[in-house]
């Protein structure tokens, strides 16, 4: 999940808990990874990454921050255990 | 043994594919699209009303209204005289691809070279939504205050230009003009601003002129 998507991940986890119950998956855990918010400074070009959104250069302090990503919003893998595990 | 299964797609895939279908829709039928965001009641279909009055005299217009409910927007295109199609969201906060399609039919594409999207008033899921347009504008009035788009950064920074309206409220209001553009370009610095009243007209003008600048340099690419 990238910081710019608007999409609160503690609410996504939330819904996440509330939709699996009394489904295949009640037990299903989801794992939500941030990803870090990567930008180039339009007034001094410094590359800057983020943990958080942040409008200002670290550096110059200018604003206008040119952001490589932040709209990521991907559903990555499944992690799932096969038959043979439930009948063994 | 757990198992992993790769997966990498993106969640909204599905809205993004019917997006780019939208889109070539739009393109075959040589109809330029502009959407509208804003919170509710900061003046889209006012701004409409206004701009519509103008660009119909340089190019065949037409809108697609979202609202949770009511048919009261597309009435008041359709006042004008000009074609109108309203979907009602029945809750939802926010249009959709699929949604935008399913109206498509009912848009006469031939008699519509500029077709307008006024979507739901909401600055926060409209935002997570591509509907194939071409270009996205995001309406603010003056009495919101001026840090909104600080607020709600997800849909000025997909926005390509910012109308800030109700100016012929600012003699009445503690509003910071410089600060208000300032904050809107500290989180999209390529966003065009513009200032208008549908009061008075002051500003419509020109951000109509932008708009068929726009679609004239669609149409060249």
């Amino acid at each position: 999940m990238g910081l710019l998507t608007g999409v609160s991940p503690d609410a996504m986890q939330f819904y996440f808990e509330m939709m699996r119950e009394d489904t295949l998956g009640a037990q299903a855990e989801l794992d939500i990874r941030l990803e870090p918010l990567r930008a180039e400074c339009r007034n001094c070009q410094a590359v800057h990454e983020f943990s958080e959104i942040a409008w200002l250069c670290p550096v110059c302090g200018a604003r206008g921050l040119n952001f490589q990503n932040g709209d990521e919003l991907h559903l990555c893998n499944i992690e799932v255990e096969d038959g043979q595990d439930r009948n063994s | 043994m757990a198992k992993i299964v790769t997966l990498e797609q993106r969640i909204l895939k599905k809205n993004s594919e019917v997006a780019a279908e939208n889109r070539r829709c739009f393109d075959e039928h040589g109809a330029f699209v502009v959407s509208l965001a804003s919170s509710p009641g900061s003046g889209k279909t006012s701004l409409l009303e206004v701009a519509l009055g103008r660009l119909r005299q340089e190019v065949a217009v037409g809108v697609i209204e979202g609202d949770v409910q009511t048919d009261n927007d597309a009435r008041r295109i359709e006042a004008l005289g000009l074609p109108a199609v309203q979907v009602v969201t029945n809750g939802t906060c926010h249009l959709d691809a699929q949604m935008v399609q399913g109206a498509l039919e009912h848009v006469p594409f031939g008699q519509v070279e500029l077709l307008f999207i006024e979507n739901v008033g909401n600055l926060v899921c409209p935002a997570s939504y591509d509907l194939g347009e071409h270009l996205r504008v995001v309406v603010a009035s003056v009495t919101e205050g001026e840090d909104k788009p600080l607020k709600y950064p997800a849909m000025f920074r997909r926005s390509h230009a910012l109308v800030l309206n109700k100016i012929d409220l600012l003699p009445y209001l503690r509003y910071d003009m410089k600060a208000a553009r300032a904050m809107a370009l500290q989180v999209n610095p390529t966003l065009k601003i513009f200032e208008t009243s549908c009061v008075t007209g002051e500003g419509v003008g020109e951000f109509c002129e932008w708009i068929l600048e726009q679609m004239a340099r669609n149409h060249a690419a």
